[in-house]
């Protein structure tokens, strides 16, 4: 359990970083819920944080953008004194093939995808130092595999894995676990847009896992509080998959593969 | 055309690189060639230029340039008067 913990889930107004913070809040944790465009949805956020018995604090900030990151940092340590756990989870991206790239598209999906987990952990681990902490960022599947349009994210989300990996070695000695949960699809807003703009039609691919049907946010939501749970203590620069089989069969979805 | 709106302009401009002449009350973010990226970027730095929010959920609703400059004018108003 996380009670009396305090946790910051970037990006964690709507989808996957909602489901994040509320398993994180459901589980005793104090949730700070940065957003960058959806202040309604954030502060929705933050009533169903805090309805589950817990403190709940929305923080507006660019992640692609440094200084905003410092004055989000600055409001945790002034607001809480502390982080114990920082979720990673806020991406951007537009859907575009490599040679539709331009430097703009580029720079703003790494800056948001990648550099930010690293200016974001140099300024939490000052809030971790002397009492450990739990570190985790979401990936995905294009990290590794090739996805329609999906080529800076892809390419952003193999940084940010290799970046894991650093991190967590040279974080050990800190009491600090850094980890990355990696999905396939999940059908969130953002999720389709990708989805839809890559297979079309029925039967395609994207519908369905071979376990039988796609990865919630919930599924993510629950691998990430069992990383910041004390079992996941020796878990340490790993890359956990949750894709329902996906990525070992992907041929088998071609005849919709099995499953519940 | 007051200063207010002209920096919208400025940063339109710099932002998307359209002309100057494509910014009238009717034009439309298709008539500017801007695409999402861009038009995330432009109501970014307004924020940060005039101090003011522009939250996504009331963005979806601008139709053109002049319900998007009246939108960022009176927010602009309202911090003054604040």
């Amino acid at each position: 359990m996380l009670k009396g913990k305090v946790a910051l889930v970037t990006g964690s107004s709507r989808g996957i970083g909602r489901a994040i913070a509320l398993k994180l809040a459901e589980q005793g944790a104090d949730v700070i819920i940065n957003f960058f465009r959806r202040r309604q949805a954030a502060e929705q956020t933050a009533k169903d944080v805090e309805s589950l018995g817990v403190t709940a604090k929305v923080i507006k900030a660019n992640v692609g953008d440094p200084e905003k990151i410092d004055e989000m940092f600055d409001i945790i340590g002034s607001s809480f004194g502390r982080l114990d756990i920082f979720i990673n989870n806020a991406a951007s991206g537009l859907p575009r093939s490599a040679l539709d790239l331009d430097t703009k598209g580029w720079e703003w999906t790494m800056d948001i995808n990648a550099r930010a987990f690293l200016l974001c952990t140099q300024r939490a681990v000052r809030l971790m130092e002397g009492r450990g902490g739990k570190i985790v960022t979401i990936s995905s599947l294009g990290s590794s595999l090739v996805l329609p349009g999906y080529v800076a994210i892809g390419v952003s989300k193999a940084a940010l894995e290799a970046l894991t990996r650093y991190l967590a070695i040279e974080l050990a000695p800190k009491g600090i676990c850094v980890n990355t949960v990696a999905a396939s699809l999940v059908p969130t807003e953002t999720g389709m847009l990708y989805a839809r703009g890559g297979q079309q039609g029925e039967g395609s691919s994207w519908q369905t896992t071979p376990a039988g049907r796609l990865v919630s946010a919930e599924d993510i939501a629950n691998v990430v509080a069992f990383l910041c749970s004390e079992e996941a203590f020796m878990i340490r620069g790993q890359i956990i998959i949750i894709d329902g089989g996906t990525s070992l069969a992907p041929f088998s979805l071609v005849s919709k593969g099995g499953g519940h | 055309m007051s200063a207010t709106e002209e920096t919208i302009k400025d940063i339109i401009v710099k932002i998307v690189h359209c002309d100057r002449e494509v910014l009238t009350p009717t034009s439309t973010f298709e008539d500017m060639k801007a695409d999402s990226l861009d038009m995330v970027q432009v109501l970014v730095a307004l924020e940060d230029e005039f101090d003011i929010e522009i939250p996504d959920e009331d963005a979806q609703k601008f139709q053109n340039f002049g319900d998007f400059a009246a939108y960022v004018e009176a927010r602009v108003a309202e911090k003054g008067n604040a």
